[in-house]
């Protein structure tokens, strides 16, 4: 059973690291909203976006 | 003849269509009919740019897109600059903007894609759930006004907000929030698995240094949790004990506070029980019950500033000759300003030359325009509609009428008597006899044994903790405010839906609310055999296109007849101008009559509707017949709510004739006319008074303090922000049909929050007698009030149903309703 006094400490480093790395995602912005990049990833396309005509500026 | 055959509705705006609209795009080789030009630029522009999947994944039609003028110019000044951005690295420059009528991530994602590829622009995030778009540009490569205006031309509003505002304070607030709930989260996994070796060493026995060392992680991980998690409800029961108002926290704070200082000092004795299980588990579930209630709250994200919303984006400032553009927060008072036709009165001020037709509904809720005169006063916020005015500021910012109204709302806010939110209720009275029983408890128990004392408090404390309670109607909040977002309606204050259940009075302002707020072409009268009534249209169209009067946004929908010159506006009477030779004039009877040399006497005059008279030099030719038409579901709508028992009645500031006309129309249904804003607030003060629940629905910045008054007040999205702002719920979208279907919710609602509530005091009936007589352990306790916490979330995930959903949004039957 020694080797708990090995793996908790192990598991505490690793918890550890989660929260930074969850504060970093949080910090980052990640959760910020959680609705558009669901969604975004079926609305972009890898079409080339067609040439901009002229008449579509500032219509 | 009638023109008002709602064939089918807008493909861009969802508005219903009018047969003789003309106007339309092609998508994927189909021709899609759109309601006007605003909308068909709107939607060109779209799919010019290849974005056209937006309206595949859009979750609700857009906004009519108004075609009012805009002028971004002022905000490439450089004090505008500096004013609403800062500055980065290399001369580029950062802005939030918040962007009304963006209400799904479809909106985000072509407002993003669509401004990426303007040249000059860094970097755009737009925010679907808040509603606000961060910008970085270069100001040397990209105007801020191109910017703003392209956003414009897809059909959004975007609204520049003055930097390091609560846009940033939202954030930070629910960052936190977010890391302390990752934290408990986390640790509370953690805890959990040790806790579960340290049970199952009691059973089957384990190693004393073992078990002291599993303690010991145990406190090093519940310690963060304690201090940085939990802080919030040491803070918050602080300040209730202050206030001499014990709150939920007050328990709360106990419980973790207690439980986690024993099991130190159980950890460092190394003897006695410790409870860091317990104390992570129930930190952790309150602060994701306070998460939901956040994330409502921030959803809704509309309190900053809604007056400066009402104001023009930027009007002309003259100086000696000179005109210059600026922001309202620059004029002062004595600064000249000219204000051209489609534009807003930016500050209040008098008329010191010219004439023109002024729309004041915004204030006054009368949607007839006014004549002003030189010498006349102008109000902040109003459109001018027709001429050309200039006009010597005398009051701005706090001073202005505006700021009064707001001030008149804030004093409707306050006086709003408290209702009682149901779990509040519960919960004074919960606390106080928790904290009683538990003072009684340790009273006997030091008596009888005193090394059990302190487990049994803690089971007690424990076992009667207000997680299901305060876990309860968050959750079932959460859950409705989903689902009714779903069915088109925002919800901003959540506990406003328990009121909303009990609700037995609504009432309705009528224009804009009820009525689309703009008049509409209802039929026409063709008074000269040798023109065909395309013709009289066309004419009529080519005419008014040149007008910035309401009335003219009726003929938007014609297509206009090409070669109109010399084109004049004549303050209060109507329009002038040639076509293909002949001089035509349109607009009031008389002005067409004045100087024609036959006088016909056929134009009938109908209160109900608003006549224009087209007609030339020989006399009227046409007499088109506009109203303010209802919306095509109030009256379906009168009825639903009707059936779920809510007497209707409309509280209009309008005059009389319109507002029995459509009280007439929606069968029969009370109608008080000329009510000035104070007017409304006696109104449903006096409903208030005889007992009724009322629900008011409005749009105006007239509506507003009434709003602030009624039990549950309802705003439309395309009205004011001062209306908004003050609404509980805002129904998205064109129509009133989702309100039936938010009172359906609301009811639901109310059920399982009882159920819940019941669920939480039977619980507690039974297992409290059991903790304090020391039959129940802690842990057994913090499993107890998990596992009722958890039923009590699946139960109000309930109201989440899909079969729910389907009933609610189609009419059902109305006995079925009426039983429900």
């Amino acid at each position: 059973m020694n080797v708990i006094y090995l793996l908790i400490p192990l598991g505490l480093g690793l918890l550890a690291l989660s929260v930074w790395a969850y504060f970093w995602a949080v910090r980052s912005g990640q959760f910020d909203d959680l609705d558009s990049p669901g969604v975004q990833i079926l609305l972009d396309d890898d079409r080339a976006p067609p040439p901009p005509a002229p008449d579509s500026r500032d219509a | 003849m009638d023109l008002r055959s709602p064939a089918s509705r807008c493909f861009h705006c969802g508005s219903p269509l009018s047969a003789a609209t003309s106007f339309a795009v092609r998508i994927d080789g189909t021709e899609r009919a759109v309601c006007c030009a605003g909308c068909e630029a709107a939607a060109s522009l779209i799919l010019a740019q290849g974005l056209g999947r937006f309206y595949e994944f859009r979750e609700l039609p857009g906004q009519p897109v108004a075609g009012g003028l805009h002028n971004w110019a002022a905000f490439d000044r450089e004090a505008a600059l500096r004013r609403y951005t800062h500055e980065c690295a290399g001369g580029e420059r950062e802005l939030s903007l918040e962007i009304e009528g963006l209400h799904c991530a479809a909106c985000a994602w072509l407002i993003e894609t669509s401004l990426r590829r303007e040249a000059g622009v860094r970097q755009i995030h737009v925010n679907a759930s808040t509603a606000r778009a961060e910008l970085r540009f270069d100001p040397h490569a990209a105007p801020l006004s191109r910017l703003l205006a392209r956003i414009h031309a897809l059909g959004f509003v975007p609204l520049p907000l003055s930097f390091a505002g609560e846009a940033a304070e939202a954030t930070a607030e629910r960052r936190a929030a977010l890391k302390r709930l990752g934290v408990a989260g986390l640790g509370m996994m953690t805890v959990t698995t040790y806790a579960v070796s340290l049970y199952a060493g009691l059973m089957q026995g384990i190693a004393p240094d073992l078990e002291q060392f599993l303690r010991f992680v145990s406190l090093l991980v519940a310690t963060p949790i304690v201090l940085y998690s939990a802080q919030p409800f040491f803070i918050s029961a602080w300040r209730s004990l202050l206030a001499r108002r014990p709150g939920m926290d007050v328990p709360v704070a106990l419980s973790i506070g207690a439980a986690y200082l024993w099991s130190v000092v159980s950890t460092l004795r190394g003897r006695g029980a410790v409870y860091f299980d317990s104390v992570v588990m129930f930190t952790f579930f309150l602060l994701l019950g306070r998460y939901l209630e956040m994330s409502l709250r921030h959803r809704a994200g509309l309190q900053h500033d809604a007056l400066a919303r009402l104001l023009p984006d930027s009007s002309l400032r003259l100086n000696g000759t000179e005109a210059e553009r600026v922001t309202p927060d620059e004029l002062r008072a004595g600064d000249r300003v000219r204000i051209l036709p489609g534009e807003r009165v930016p500050a209040d001020g008098r008329i010191e030359c010219g004439a023109t037709d002024v729309d004041e509904s915004l204030l006054t809720g009368e949607s007839a325009a006014r004549v002003r005169r030189s010498g006349d006063e102008l109000t902040a916020g109003t459109l001018n509609l027709t001429g050309i005015v200039e006009m010597a500021v005398t009051r701005v910012g706090q001073d202005s009428t505006l700021a009064a109204v707001s001030r008149l709302l804030e004093r409707a806010r306050s006086s709003r008597p408290a209702v009682a939110d149901l779990a509040d209720r519960v919960a004074v009275w919960f606390v106080t006899a928790v904290l009683l029983l538990a003072a009684c408890v340790a009273l006997y128990w030091l008596h009888a044994d005193s090394s059990r004392a302190f487990g049994t408090v803690l089971a007690v404390l424990v076992v009667t903790c207000p997680c299901a309670l305060s876990l309860a109607t968050p959750a079932a909040l959460a859950a409705a405010t989903t689902r009714l977002a779903r069915a088109g309606v925002l919800v901003t204050r959540g506990r406003a839906l328990e009121r909303l259940s009990g609700a037995d009075r609504i009432l309705f302002d009528k224009t804009g609310t009820l009525t689309r707020g703009e008049p509409r072409l209802d039929g026409v009268v063709i008074l000269e055999p040798r023109l065909t009534a395309p013709q009289c249209f066309g004419l009529a169209a080519a005419l008014e296109s040149h007008s910035g009067h309401p009335l003219a946004r009726a003929f938007a929908p014609l297509t206009p007849v090409t070669g109109v010159s010399d084109v004049k506006s004549v303050a209060g009477r109507g329009l002038e101008g040639v076509i293909g030779g002949t001089r035509y004039r349109i607009g009031r009877l008389e002005f067409v009559l004045d100087g024609c040399a036959r006088i016909a006497t056929t134009v009938t005059d109908h209160p109900e509707h608003t006549s224009v008279v087209l007609g030339d030099a020989a006399g009227p030719l046409a007499e088109f017949h506009l109203t303010d038409v209802l919306r095509s579901d109030a009256r379906d709508t009168i009825q639903r709510l009707a059936a779920l028992g809510l007497v209707a009645g409309i509280a209009s500031g309008d005059r009389t004739e319109p507002v029995a006309a459509a009280a007439r129309q929606l069968g029969s249904v009370a109608a008080s006319a000329n009510l000035t804003a104070d007017g409304k607030l006696a109104l449903v003060r006096a409903l208030r008074a005889e007992g009724h629940r009322v629900v008011m629905v409005g749009d105006g910045v007239n509506d507003a303090p009434v709003l602030a008054a009624a039990d549950v007040s309802v705003a439309i999205a395309g009205g004011t922000e001062l209306a908004k702002v003050s609404a509980d719920l805002i129904l998205l979208g064109e129509g009133l049909s989702p309100l039936a279907c938010a009172i359906e919710t609301s009811r639901r609602l109310l059920r399982i929050i009882h159920q819940n509530l019941a669920w939480a005091v039977l619980y507690n009936l039974t297992a409290v007698p059991l903790a304090a007589s020391g039959l129940i352990e802690p842990w057994m306790a913090a499993l107890g009030m998990s596992g009722s916490s958890l039923l009590v979330v699946l139960n109000a995930m309930r109201l989440l149903e899909r079969g729910a959903g389907r009933s609610a949004r189609q009419p059902a039957p109305l006995a079925e309703v009426a039983h429900a």
